[in-house]
């Protein structure tokens, strides 16, 4: 066994390289403050871990690339931890990176020899924010896609060169198969290739200047980190106070307890401190390994069961696919980019001058100064002002997120799009597993040809502006448009259309005239208002056409009650043509009777829907009589004029399906 | 979080024992967290070995009367609903099958996929023999390996369903075969 070691040692120097990386004298004894440059090394590499199995499984295309992270967060076994991990390491490498900066300035960590570490760190910092931004768009979906599309076209308000930019990081003019191949090796490949280098570069010039030894433990030393810790732990117990409604009770009590022992250690401190001139023990030297490393294993233990816990607690979010086309109004960045979107919501960011200040120039002031900090700190004044300035920076930014997310939840527009892009998200899902699979096309084909995600956006934009598809118990349109209930509607309301139930209200004179139904169309005072008002319909005979009438529509949800009311439905039709008022006067049933009104042969069916909307105005339906109604299908006028439909054949079947009920549910079993 | 005022745990006069510990510790912690998404990682990758096997699939290839009653081999195309991952194909090519008529009432099957190695078997430019463009197998008509083949076996024969070739259907169950070894494996 010493052969060996000795063998290999004299060829490859590996133990006494190993030495030297563990054996590194800690001036002034180890310390707990020292261990986030650890934490941060710990992290990148649960990232470059985590990273590459997801690797395996990721495709970046964009009719691949949410359908491959869709496969990894359900269906390949423990994907969503190792999703998870690698999704939520990322979120605590920020506050690492921050809490990693504060030490090094508040130790004067970046004072003379060290100006060159702090640069390099700082460009780290910027690269790791880099990684995040690509990878925030790569499960392209919507939440991604629409925040990567802000974020490319501020890169491309950049002056002179935005343009060409932004069309070589998106890959062409169009977001696609290129924007995420591009930020794919980005991502994976370049950035971190450079965060590797730096790192290398960053620990050499550590390890050449040594440890900055942090001031000899004393009160005044020890009260300073408490009273910071105050300052954290207050304002993260405050922040936990500003959204106690939508977190368990815990997350509020934690951070205060927290800061319940925080200040109580003060007071302690305050009490019963030794003197601030003797300091406790000039500690002896420490050394790196097993002193240091130690602490560091406990920390980053710690950052590990952090990132453990959001997984398991919060798991991790995959919105719908990105679809270019429809609004994502839930679209945010990152947590730690929302106060420079919260900013640039700000007066003196309007206009375009005002995109570049907010979105390049302040943004670009801040990091310069950051970049200054070695060199304003070369006096002791100079030192002040950067940790002032640090503290200004992180309050700043501190306050502009609790806003920026108080903002969001206090607004019921964001909190509906948010729990309407949670069903859309939750629809893809049930789709999927209706159709055993995404089709090659990609899992936004399938939202596509879904009756149910389709139908209500078609009718908000081509039915909706006259009729209505009913109200929750606010009185808020179920269509998803932003309708109100006391709106003017000019056409009858379409919920449950061709059922017993609707269909008994077109056949009771209060509600045929209401506003519900013709109330403001020319059929108010029409023949069918006649025969209501003669016919003195009553409740029972009612219940019977509409039971005969509503059979004929073949809907799905009542096919059970169409199955076993054959005697009422018998005897409904037998009514429609035996009364001296009969409804086969006027309309065909069954192939038969008069051409006055509508033909009810189907009526409501599928097949009738569609040819009804596709030409309201053809003789079958309401011929010359038709109020207003356009036709949204190709028709020849009677003139023989063809009339251009608005809508085709597939997008008035999604209608029609949607209408009608005629889509899969989870709760229906086929 | 530690504070430059605390007491260690550990008396200062006994730094081995102190050292001892700080060197399990880490040793234990370090250990569990590299282990964590170590373990999450390679549970993932290994997860096809759990996956089903493509598993036994019968199709129609054709009818008697497609086959030339010379008893030529002819290939067909093996085409079924997949899933690949996430992607459900509903047409999609997974092998092909070579399909010789000995008379009306027999009809032999060969998966084409060599035994040696898994290339596309073809039949050689003078018709006589089936023939592997990869490493030089060659088989008879019959299946089996000829002369000085490379491959440890001859053809793999496919299961024919003999009462529905009584009506003139050839129904065939496709199965791959693991390849490189003398007996035939089912993958």
């Amino acid at each position: 066994m010493r052969g060996l070691f000795n063998w290999l040692e004299n060829r490859t120097g590996i133990g006494a390289l190993t030495k030297e990386a563990l054996f590194e004298r800690v001036p002034g004894g180890a310390r707990w403050r020292y261990v986030w440059g650890s934490t941060l090394t710990f992290a990148i590499m649960v990232q470059f871990i985590t990273g590459v199995f997801l690797w395996m499984a990721y495709s970046p295309s964009a009719s691949t690339a949410w359908e491959s992270v869709y496969y990894i967060q359900n269906e390949l076994s423990f994907g969503w931890i190792l999703r998870g991990i690698h999704h939520w390491t990322a979120q605590i490498m920020v506050v690492l990176l921050v809490l990693h900066l504060v030490q090094v300035v508040i130790d004067s960590a970046y004072r003379a020899p060290r100006e060159f570490n702090f640069w390099f760190g700082v460009i780290l910092l910027f690269i790791t924010l880099a990684t995040s931004l690509t990878g925030y768009l790569l499960p392209w979906d919507q939440k991604g896609f629409w925040a990567t599309k802000v974020a490319t076209n501020l890169a491309g308000i950049v002056p002179v060169i935005g343009g060409d930019l932004q069309r070589v990081v998106i890959g062409g003019a169009d977001y696609g198969h290129h924007t995420l191949t591009r930020f794919f090796a980005l991502h994976a490949g370049i950035l971190p290739a450079a965060l590797i280098a730096l790192i290398v570069v960053h620990i050499y010039l550590f390890r050449r200047h040594g440890i900055t030894e942090a001031k000899p433990a004393s009160r005044a030393g020890a009260l300073y980190y408490w009273y910071l810790m105050a300052i954290g732990s207050v304002g993260l117990a405050w922040a936990a106070y500003l959204f106690r409604d939508s977190n368990p009770s815990w997350v509020l009590w934690i951070p205060s307890l927290l800061a319940v022992g925080v200040i109580v250690r003060i007071v302690f401190l305050h009490l019963h401190g030794k003197d601030d001139n003797s300091a406790r023990r000039p500690k002896r030297d420490g050394m790196f390994w097993p002193d240091q490393i130690f602490r560091d294993a406990i920390v980053c233990f710690a950052v590990l069961g952090a990132v453990l816990f959001f997984v398991f607690w919060k798991g991790t979010e995959l919105t719908p696919p990105a679809d270019p086309s429809q609004p994502y109004n839930a679209a945010r960045p990152d947590w730690y980019f929302m106060p420079l979107f919260l900013m640039l919501k700000f007066e003196p960011f309007q206009g375009q001058f005002g995109l570049v200040l907010g979105a390049i120039i302040v943004p670009g002031v801040l990091s310069s100064m950051l970049f200054m900090m070695p060199l304003i700190g070369l006096k002791k004044v100079g030192h002040w002002v950067n940790v002032v300035l640090l503290y200004v920076l992180i309050g700043g930014f501190v306050v502009l997120t609790v806003m920026a997310f108080k903002k969001d939840a206090s607004d019921p527009a964001y909190i509906a799009d948010v729990k309407k892009a949670h069903e859309q998200a939750e629809r893809v899902d049930e789709l999927i597993e209706f159709n055993d699979g995404i089709p090659p096309e990609g899992a936004l084909s399938l939202l596509y040809s879904d009756p149910l995600t389709q139908g209500p956006r078609l009718f908000a934009t081509n039915c909706a502006s006259c009729h209505a598809y009913g109200y929750d118990d606010e009185g808020n349109a179920l269509d998803g448009t932003n309708k109100k209930l006391s709106d003017k509607q000019s056409a009858p309301n379409l919920k449950g259309v061709g059922s017993r139930e609707w269909i008994s209200k077109v056949l009771t004179i209060d509600h045929y005239q209401s506003n519900k139904f013709f109330g403001n169309t020319k059929f108010k005072e029409g023949k069918m208002v006649e025969f209501l008002e003669e016919s003195e319909l009553e409740e029972e005979d009612v219940k019977g056409l509409a039971a005969a009438l509503s059979s004929e529509a073949n809907l799905k949800s009542q096919s059970d009650i169409d199955n076993k009311d054959t005697e009422l439905i018998t005897d409904g039709f037998e009514w429609m043509g035996e009364d001296e008022l009969a409804c086969v006067d006027c309309h065909k049933i069954k192939g038969e009777g008069g051409k006055k009104g509508p033909d009810l042969t189907a009526y409501m069916s599928r097949q009738w829907l569609v040819d009804f909307i596709g030409n309201p105005s053809h003789e079958r339906f309401y011929g010359d009589d038709n109020d207003r109604m356009p036709n949204f299908l190709d028709a020849v006028s009677t003139e023989g004029d063809i009339k251009p439909g608005k809508l085709d054949q597939k997008r008035v079947e999604l209608i029609v399906d949607w209408l009608r009920g005629e889509y899969p549910e989870k709760n229906v079993t086929n | 979080m530690n504070e430059p005022l605390s007491t260690d745990p550990i008396e200062p006069d006994d730094p081995e024992r102190r050292q001892f510990l700080e060197k399990t510790v880490s040793i234990v912690l370090g250990g569990a967290m590299v282990s964590v998404p170590v373990g999450v990682g390679v549970a993932a990758l290994l997860a096809p070995l759990s996956s089903d096997k493509g598993g036994r699939l019968k199709v129609r290839l054709a009818s008697i009367e497609d086959l030339p009653s010379d008893g030529t081999p002819k290939l067909y195309q093996v085409v079924a609903e997949r899933k690949d991952a996430w992607t459900k194909y509903a047409n999609k090519p997974i092998g092909s099958v070579f399909l010789r008529k000995i008379d009306d009432s027999k009809v032999v099957a060969f998966n084409s996929s060599c035994p040696h190695a898994g290339c596309s078997v073809d039949i050689n430019p003078d018709g006589s023999a089936f023939f592997c463009p990869c490493h030089a197998s060659s088989f008879d008509f019959d299946g089996g390996a000829q002369g000085k083949s490379v491959s440890p076996r001859g053809l793999d024969e496919l299961e024919v369903d003999s009462d529905l070739l009584d009506k003139g259907e050839i129904w065939v169950t496709f199965v791959k075969f693991k390849a490189g070894v003398a007996d035939k494996v089912e993958v």
